[in-house]
Parts: C-alpha cells; sequence; structure tokens
C-alpha cells in the first residue's frame, strides 16, 4: 500500500547559460551547429591550453541570485573535478565546490491551493560536456565537443518537494524565472533545462530513507514518470523487506522505467581541488549591485501588478505571466493605447492566442502588429463594431490585410449606433408581436433576449445591442 | 600512515599496472608518502591554502566569440575519425 | 669561449658572417651531437624563409633584437606545425596547430628555432633520464672518471646540453622546482626562472600549474637579459599571467647597482653540505664583498617541509593535467577492445616509470579521506613558506644559496626517487614561493665538473636580479677559465 508512504525529493537543475561564448573559450555557445564546428583548442583539451572565464556568465549567475533570493557569494572558486569520460576532453570538468558563487536561495511554488516555499541550497557554474553519439554505428561511437564548455549554472535544491507535481511546478517555476531573466533559453528538448532527481522513499513522519539519483531528464512528461516508477520501486523493494541501495539510475523513456547504471569496480572520488590555471572569482559589491536593474520585473511582481493596477482577474494575468513573451506583448499594448488593460487582457487570452496557437505562431511575431490590434479593441470599446465584428476583423489583421478601421468600412462593419435609425427597426420587429410584450410585462425577462436577438438580425449584427437593449425597454415599458 | 590501495588509486588514475609493477609503485609509493608525512607536524589551523602565488583575478573575458581554428585544426591529431567526429570504440553506460 | 647574442648580433650587422652560415655552424652541430640533446632537429628547409627575412631585415639595416640568432626549445612547448612530445610516448606523434605564447614571442623577435631540446618525460624529472627519447648526455666530463656519462640534471637537461656543447646559442626551458636552474648548474650555464607569472604559460605542457614557468637557459647572463625581455610579456589568455609594467632588462645591465646591496645566506641551506658546494658560496661572497655588497646569515623556518610539500602540491596539479592524454583526441592509441580499454592502454604504456610514479602520488593526495592531510596541508605550508621568504626578503635585498647539493652523477646512478628528488632542495623553496631565481655558474668541483650559486629576488624584481648575476659573473669570470 503505497497511501502510507511519501516521497522525499531533492532536485539538481542543470541550466545552459545563453551567453554568446563558451565559460571558458571564446567559441560560440551555440545549439545545432555542424559536428565540432564550435570547437577550439581550449575546448578539445589540446596541450597547455588555459581557461580564461568570461565575465557574462557571472553576470548571469548574479541576476539568477537576484531572481531565486539567494546569497550572492563575492568570493567563489573555480574547483576540477576529476573522471574520465570521452564527452570531457580534459579529465575534468571545471566546477565550483567549496565556495559556489550562490548559496540559500528559494523560491516559493504552487501545492495545491498552498504556496510553498522550496529552499534552494545553493548554484554554482561549471562546463558542460560533450556528446557521444551511439546510434550512427554497432561498434564505434561518435564523438562531437561542440557542448563542450556550454555554461551551466547547476541549481541545487534541498529535499523540500514530496510529490512529482510539486517537482512540475518548481521545475516550471525555475523555468519561468530563468526565462524571465533571459539567462536560460528554457529549451528542455535540446538539453538547455535538464534535471537530476534524488528520491528516497519513507513512512509517513519517519526518517529520511536511501536517495537514489535519476539523471539527466529533459522534459515535464518523463520527471513525472520517472518520478512515480522510481517511487513505486523504492516501495516493493521494502515491502519485500529489501533494502534501498544508493545508486545512480538512468530513466529508459522507451519503457518508462528507471535502472541502476552498471556499478563501476570502486566508488567515485572526484578529487576536487581549486582548478591552478585560475584564480579564484572575487567581485566587489559595486560589480553585484550594478547588475540587478538588469534583472527587471519578475513574474510576481508582474501579477500583482497586474491585479492591482489593471484590476484583471488573477487567471487572466496568470496566463498572461506564464511567459515573459506574453507579457512583453501585453504591456507594449498597454503602453500604447488608451483601451482599458483589462479589455485587452480579455482579447489577449482569448482570440489573441487561439489565433496564435492556430497558426502555430511565435507570441513575439505579434510585437509588431500591436498598433492596429489595440486600434481594432478601441473600436469595439467604443461601440463603433461589435464584439461579434471584432471576431471576424480579428484574424484579417493579425494577417495583415489590413488595418482595422479601413477593414471595417470596406466591409461595411460599423457598428449601427445612430438611435433614430435603430427606433425604426425595433419598431417595426415588435409589429405582430402583442403577444410577447404582454408576457414580457407580465415579468418573463427571458423575452427580452428573444428581441434583441431579433433586432441584431435585423440589423446584420451591425446594431449596438446597449443602444437596442435601452430602446427595446423604453418601448415594452410603455 | 594508512596503507596505499594501490588498485584504487590505478583505478582512479586510468591506469592498469601489470601486477609485477604493482607492488614496485605500491612499495614507492609508501616510501614517498611517509617521507612527505614531515608535514603533518606543522601548526596550519590559522593557515589558509595557498592555491597560487598570484592570489588577484586579472584576466576576465567579455562574453564575445573569435573563431581562430577549423574544425580540421582540432582533427588533425586524432588517431581516428569519421568525418568530423572523434572515432571510438562503442561507450557502453 | 662561446659568442654571445651580443658578439653575434655585432658580426651579423658587421657581415661578417651571414644568417645563414650562422644556421648552418649550430645546425650540423645540433645533427651531428652525440648528447641526445634534441628530440628534433628541425629541417634546413623548414627554416629558408625565416632565414632570408632575417638576412633582409640586417641588409636593411634594421634587425629584430633576436633577429637570426638559432635557438633551442624545450620540447614542452608547442610549436605549430613541428612535433611536440614532451619527451613521452603518449605525445610522440603529436602535432600542434598552435604556437606557444612564449615561442611565438621569440619568433616575432627574428629568432630562429634549431630544433626541440629533449627533457625529462613531462619535465619531472631532475637528470633527464625519464625522457622516452633516452637520457641526454652531459657535455661535461669527471676528469677522474673520464669515460663515465654524465646526467646533465633536468628537466630542461637537453636545453642545458645544447647550450654548454654548443649546438644552439640559448634555449628556452621550463621551470617547475628547479627544472632551469639545476641543469644549468650542472652544465656550467645561466639559468633563469623568472617570478610566477611573468611567462605565459599559454601553449607549455603542463606539468603543474601553480610552478611552471619560462625561462632562458643560457651562456652569460646579458643573454638570458635578452630572452627575457622578449618572452616576459603580459598574456591575457593565462589568467596567471601578470599584469605589471616590464622593464627593458638590457638597459643598465652593466652598471653598478644603484643602492647599496643586502644578501643573506640561509644558514640552514648550508648544514651538512660537501666542500665543494661550500666554496662556491664562498667564492662569490668574496667576489662580490669587494664591491661593497654586505653579506648577512639569514634562516629559514620552513626549509625542511619545502620538498615535502613542493612532492604533494605538483603531483596533484600533475595527476590532473595528465589527464587529457588518453589516445581519443590526440597522441597516441595504444589498441583495445573497448573504450575503456584503450583508456587504460593508452595511458599505462604512453607513461613512464616516473611520470606514472607521480600521477599514482597525485591521486593518492587528493583522494577522499587523505586530502586535508596532504593536499590541503601541503597548500597551507606553501603560505607558510611564502611568508618565511617574504619575511627574509623584507631584511636582505637578495638571497645566495647553492644551486644544487652536488655535481653532476653519473647517468644510471640514482635510482632511487627520493634521493632524486632532493637534488632540487636548494631550487624548490623559491619554485614554491614564486620567486625569481637565477643560478650562475660559480666554479669548478675537485672532480673538474661546473657548479652553480643561486641568487633569489623578490617578486617581479628580474632587473635588479640580472644586474647584480652579471656583476658576479664578471668577478667570478668562469667564462674564461
Amino acid at each position: 500500500m503505497s497511501n502510507n508512504w511519501e516521497m522525499v525529493i531533492g532536485l539538481e537543475v542543470h541550466a545552459q547559460l545563453k551567453t554568446s561564448s563558451k565559460l571558458f573559450s571564446s567559441s560560440p555557445n551555440q545549439f545545432g551547429s555542424e559536428p565540432n564546428e564550435n570547437v577550439n583548442f581550449i575546448d578539445s583539451g589540446m596541450p597547455g591550453m588555459l581557461p580564461v572565464m568570461n565575465f557574462g556568465c557571472i553576470e548571469m549567475a548574479i541576476k539568477t541570485g537576484y531572481a531565486l533570493n539567494f546569497k550572492i557569494n563575492k568570493h567563489s572558486v573555480f574547483e576540477r573535478k576529476n573522471y574520465f569520460y570521452p564527452d570531457l576532453p580534459q579529465g575534468y570538468q571545471i566546477s565550483q565546490f567549496e565556495f559556489p558563487i550562490l548559496s540559500e536561495g528559494y523560491i516559493n511554488i504552487e501545492s495545491g491551493d498552498n504556496q510553498k516555499k522550496i529552499r534552494i541550497e545553493r548554484a554554482h557554474l561549471e562546463q558542460d560536456a560533450g556528446k557521444s553519439i551511439h546510434d550512427i554505428d554497432p561498434k564505434y561511437s561518435f564523438i562531437d565537443l561542440n557542448r563542450v564548455g556550454t555554461p551551466l549554472l547547476e541549481i541545487v535544491s534541498y529535499p523540500d518537494l514530496s510529490s512529482a507535481d510539486e517537482v512540475i511546478n518548481y521545475m516550471s517555476s525555475l523555468r519561468q524565472l530563468l526565462m524571465y531573466i533571459d539567462v536560460c533559453d528554457g529549451n528542455m528538448q535540446e538539453g538547455s533545462l535538464r534535471a537530476d532527481v534524488n528520491l528516497s522513499v519513507r513512512k509517513k513522519g519517519q526518517e529520511l530513507g536511501t536517495r537514489c539519483e535519476i539523471k539527466n531528464l529533459n522534459s515535464f512528461k518523463f520527471i513525472k514518470q520517472a518520478i512515480e516508477y522510481e517511487f513505486q520501486r523504492q516501495i516493493n523493494i521494502i515491502d519485500g523487506g529489501g533494502e534501498i541501495e544508493q545508486n545512480t539510475m538512468l530513466f529508459d523513456t522507451s519503457t518508462g522505467e528507471t535502472r541502476a547504471m552498471r556499478s563501476k569496480e570502486f566508488s567515485h572520488d572526484y578529487r576536487y581541488f581549486p582548478d591552478p590555471d585560475l584564480l579564484p572569482v572575487n567581485l566587489t559589491q559595486e560589480q553585484i549591485d550594478k547588475i540587478k536593474p538588469l534583472v527587471g520585473e519578475l513574474p510576481q511582481d508582474k501579477l500583482n501588478k497586474y491585479i492591482d493596477n489593471y484590476s484583471l482577474d488573477k487567471d487572466i494575468a496568470k496566463i498572461i505571466i506564464a511567459e515573459k513573451q506574453n507579457a512583453n506583448l501585453f504591456e507594449k499594448m498597454i503602453s500604447e493605447s488608451t483601451v482599458k488593460p483589462k479589455f485587452i487582457a480579455a482579447w489577449l487570452v482569448g482570440d489573441i492566442f487561439a489565433f496564435i496557437k492556430e497558426n502555430n505562431l511565435e507570441v513575439n511575431s505579434l510585437n509588431e502588429k500591436t498598433k492596429d490590434i489595440t486600434d481594432l479593441l478601441r473600436l469595439i470599446s467604443d461601440d463603433v463594431i461589435s464584439n461579434k465584428v471584432g471576431k471576424e476583423i480579428l484574424p484579417k489583421v493579425l494577417n495583415s490585410e489590413g488595418k482595422p478601421s479601413e477593414l471595417v468600412k470596406e466591409l461595411g462593419l460599423e457598428q449601427v449606433s445612430d438611435s433614430g435609425e435603430l427606433e425604426k427597426i425595433i419598431d417595426e420587429v415588435l409589429v405582430g408581436e402583442e403577444e410577447n410584450i404582454l408576457k414580457f410585462q407580465g415579468g418573463s425577462d427571458r423575452v427580452l433576449g428573444y428581441f434583441v436577438g431579433k433586432c441584431l438580425k435585423a440589423t446584420k449584427g451591425k446594431g449596438n445591442p446597449k443602444l437596442i437593449n435601452k430602446i427595446l425597454l423604453e418601448r415594452l415599458k410603455k | 600512515m594508512s596503507d596505499i590501495d594501490i588498485k584504487r588509486i590505478s583505478y582512479l588514475a586510468k591506469l592498469k599496472l601489470p601486477s609485477e609493477k604493482e607492488e614496485f609503485y605500491s612499495n614507492s609509493l609508501k616510501d614517498i608518502i611517509k617521507w612527505v608525512d614531515n608535514l603533518k607536524k606543522v601548526d596550519t589551523k590559522k593557515i589558509e591554502p595557498l592555491h597560487n602565488v598570484t592570489e588577484k583575478t586579472v584576466s576576465i573575458r567579455n562574453d564575445e566569440v573569435i573563431k581562430s581554428n577549423s574544425v580540421d585544426d582540432v582533427l588533425s591529431n586524432a588517431p581516428e575519425r569519421a568525418q568530423n567526429f572523434f572515432k571510438v570504440p562503442k561507450v557502453v553506460e | 669561449m662561446k659568442n654571445s647574442i651580443s658578439q653575434i648580433k655585432k658580426a651579423l650587422i658587421e657581415k661578417k658572417i651571414s644568417v645563414s652560415e650562422l644556421y648552418d655552424e649550430y645546425l650540423v652541430k645540433a645533427k651531428s651531437g652525440n648528447n641526445n640533446s634534441f628530440n628534433l632537429v628541425i629541417d634546413r628547409e623548414n627554416n629558408i624563409s625565416s632565414i632570408k627575412d632575417s638576412q633582409n631585415r640586417y641588409d636593411n639595416g634594421n634587425p629584430l633584437p633576436l633577429d637570426g640568432i638559432p635557438l633551442g626549445i624545450k620540447d614542452l612547448f608547442c610549436t605549430k606545425g613541428i612535433r611536440t612530445t614532451a619527451s613521452s610516448k603518449i605525445l610522440s606523434n603529436f602535432i600542434p596547430n598552435y604556437e606557444s605564447f612564449v615561442t611565438q614571442q621569440l619568433l616575432n623577435d627574428g629568432s630562429i628555432f634549431i630544433g626541440k631540446n629533449n627533457c625529462d618525460e613531462f619535465a619531472m624529472g631532475s637528470s633527464n633520464e625519464t625522457s622516452y627519447f633516452g637520457p641526454v648526455i652531459n657535455p661535461w666530463k669527471n676528469k677522474n672518471s673520464q669515460k663515465d656519462n654524465l646526467v646533465p640534471g633536468g628537466s630542461s637537461g637537453g636545453s642545458a646540453a645544447a647550450v654548454a656543447e654548443g649546438s644552439c646559442v640559448a634555449s628556452i626551458g621550463t621551470d617547475t622546482g628547479g627544472s632551469i636552474r639545476q641543469p644549468a648548474s650542472l652544465c656550467g650555464i645561466v639559468g633563469l626562472k623568472p617570478t610566477f607569472g611573468s611567462c605565459s604559460r599559454w601553449g607549455i605542457v603542463a606539468f603543474a600549474s601553480s610552478l611552471d614557468q619560462a625561462g632562458p637557459l643560457t651562456n652569460c647572463v646579458e643573454d638570458a637579459a635578452y630572452i627575457l625581455n622578449s618572452v616576459n610579456k603580459h598574456d591575457f589568455n593565462d589568467s596567471t599571467s601578470s599584469n605589471h609594467q616590464r622593464e627593458d632588462y638590457l638597459i643598465d645591465m652593466n652598471n653598478s647597482l644603484e643602492k647599496k646591496v643586502k644578501i643573506g645566506i640561509p644558514s640552514d641551506y648550508l648544514e651538512d653540505v660537501s666542500d665543494d658546494i661550500l666554496n662556491q658560496i664562498d667564492n662569490t661572497k668574496k667576489a662580490l664583498s669587494k664591491h661593497g655588497i654586505e653579506f648577512v646569515d639569514v634562516e629559514f623556518k620552513t626549509t625542511e617541509y619545502a620538498l615535502s610539500t613542493y612532492y604533494i602540491l605538483a603531483p596533484a596539479e600533475a595527476s590532473s593535467n595528465l589527464a587529457r592524454y588518453d589516445g581519443v583526441r590526440y597522441g597516441v592509441r595504444e589498441d583495445g577492445e573497448s573504450l575503456d580499454d584503450i583508456y587504460l592502454n593508452s595511458r599505462t604504456k604512453g607513461f613512464g616509470d616516473e611520470v606514472t610514479r607521480r600521477i599514482l602520488i597525485g591521486a593518492y593526495v587528493l583522494s577522499a579521506g587523505y586530502y586535508d592531510a596532504y593536499y590541503r596541508q601541503a597548500q597551507k605550508v606553501r603560505r607558510l613558506i611564502k611568508n618565511d621568504f617574504q619575511r627574509i626578503l623584507n631584511e636582505v635585498d637578495f638571497i645566495l644559496t647553492p644551486t644544487t647539493p652536488n655535481e653532476a652523477f653519473k647517468i644510471g646512478d640514482k635510482l632511487d626517487p627520493i634521493s632524486m628528488y632532493k637534488n632540487d632542495i636548494y631550487t624548490v623553496p623559491t619554485s614554491l614561493a614564486g620567486l625569481p631565481g637565477i643560478s650562475i655558474p660559480s666554479g669548478l668541483s675537485k672532480n673538474g665538473l661546473p657548479l652553480g650559486v643561486q641568487f633569489i629576488g623578490n617578486y617581479f624584481e628580474e632587473k635588479t636580479l640580472l644586474q647584480l648575476a652579471a656583476l658576479a659573473e664578471k668577478e667570478l669570470s668562469f667564462n674564461e677559465q
């Protein structure tokens, strides 16, 4: 029975920093290039080559420090983590060990209806490794070193997570924040964001069990599957009278199962020591302070602003802040027009996002069209056209088929807001409806909707519904 | 001084010592470790480790790309290559 | 007496000799040498255009500082398109596609490379016996035992022997714990290890990164200044390269020292040393006392810990620095069934005994459970050693010590590693402190073999150090013997 069991999870998230060049070399930091195209003599571990630190990486680490509520350490040290692997040309990975650049941070995530604080132990800078390609040839592996030296920020949480959903929430909050502060592109499929999951199980209220580490998960789906599988695996072992061995596990994406990596003859011993080719990083308070303004508004700041200043509903505000580009688009529209933010927001998360989704577009691609969009929204909110007509014209505006006001004229869709004209139409509609008029006067409100519908039809949808409503009421109450 | 597990150390160093040499190195290491053991009597409680005599950070790069070599420059010494990859017998996880 | 760089340049300027003739003179010696001082002598064809360019500059009256000067390069410096082996089997087929910073400066200044000097494998050794290409033979012979082949010292043994035998005018070497000064002393030439951070390590096959430093091996102090002028420059690509303002070491080289100089002689260095060695110190003291230089006794508190500290830190760094040699991307790959076999076989067969030993020591002192007791403790003691030097250099301007505890010994004589390591007793402390040290010939032993003394100066005080060394050299007049 897994009911009595709970899982205890800590996450090590590796975020590739989106610098132009690598952590210790000037080679391009770029995904998808030709094999070994982005490799220089430093990256390939040639004799006598030396690392030189990229300040862009320090800057991004500091930004992350602000966004994740970290203590930003003025003194940090790059050390060598020694192990042999063909993806690792130097025979060691340059990382931070005893003195990381960031320590003791946290973020708040949603857990059910509540907020939960997830503490983060540390974050440190390190080099990514290359890639071995195993599926070209049955007997050989092919090594591509393009990824070697790509800057990674490894973010290590405390074991504060207790369900797959919390892990997903934590991971997506991290992803959202890192994308907001522009340090990681968040592309999990390309490996820009990967997680190692440390999971142990215990009976509720008991001490921590032995943990296993599931390596290198690069999608939310796999993370969830791996956690659920591993949770059950550990419970089954203990229930069967066994003990959990501390192991490094791989997740097989095709079977959805975890399995222990081939155990080595001896346990790992990385023999960390300070890299003698590099001096300690010593930052001044001034250098750190200078980076603070580059962090910009974080999702939570925007959420509060949208709700408090723009009177947005929380659900709508959340959809907008989910991704920075949404928020950017929204704020651009607000700054360019006098249409009420709430009105803009409703259209944005409704028809505009639907259009984007249907047409497989990037949100950013609308940045050029915000003026036209807000012009259209202006026409709607000023009752020049009806909502319905607005919905019809929107795709044409987004496809740049014309300016909103021209389209409205061309198509003859301007809303009829002339009371005289509407009175005439309404009087015609009411002819022969004595029975329904009596029903209304007898207290049946539903009849009003029937009359409005009829009037709209008579105006071919162009009649201003509010005005129609008003005139109808006057007429009916007589 | 503790015993030296020469098998474990050579494993860490990725060396496969022929069995007849294991004892040779094991003894040699024991002698040397015994010889350097005199450091243990130095009182260093209040001393910070010295990583490097130059203790100031000097070289910090701006985040700029410089490409100064071709793919061939990197691969020209490879014992085995396949197109623009380094080639090795299959790695088993 | 051999010609100095300034004498050779004078002859070239006065057209008493052409660049090509000069080059051939040295090339013939390098090719016909019996001392195994080169791993590779560069083909004449490869140098033809450099020789022509150099001659043109002389003909046009604007020669570069080292124009046409034939140099040897320790086979630890990566040289573009020229095989660079670190005297190791594992790199015996490696041809770099880049030029080390230091050798690039020498090329920029017009020098011409004769070849790559033999050295200890990955610069690990004090006798040049660990080279994959065989030992180097010291050009000097014991007058009481003429047929014995002696070691040249190490690890820059090929460089020292080549300069001493006259197959290059000067050689650029590297010094980690004495690898320039010790062979210079045993071969009767000048060897300078500059302050750590003076000369870029970029493109030098790394041994121990926090200690490695390039420097010249030359016939005279003035030549050392010539080479230092060329190679002592800040390099952005070496994060440990110092960016202080460099001086011109040739200007005022032979002027007397400006202020009154006080030299300390560490009494603890001279306990239990042979008369041969004591004589060197006495000779030097006498020679310099004439110039009003004051000598005082000083005493280090850390000398007995220096070798232990060094033989923990240097192997620790080396074990990591040599992890990149695996037969995957370059170097000699040994066969193997699996990738792991290739790694194991390439490394096990590719490294010689001494290198293997040091990799093992390094892995041990860094491993879990031993790190604090050995590696971290050694780093702390290193600070004490540095502080010790700073304390003494507050009292005196320079320190005078023997360079080596003994004369050149027979090849194959020292089999036990610890007795070999003890050769570096006078040079290692300076390396740990990162201070500059220069060895100059000071006299001959009873067996007629050269010996040297070492002057140690303060950080980046190479200019006055060279002035002092030049003065001592003149007074000791070893070159005239």
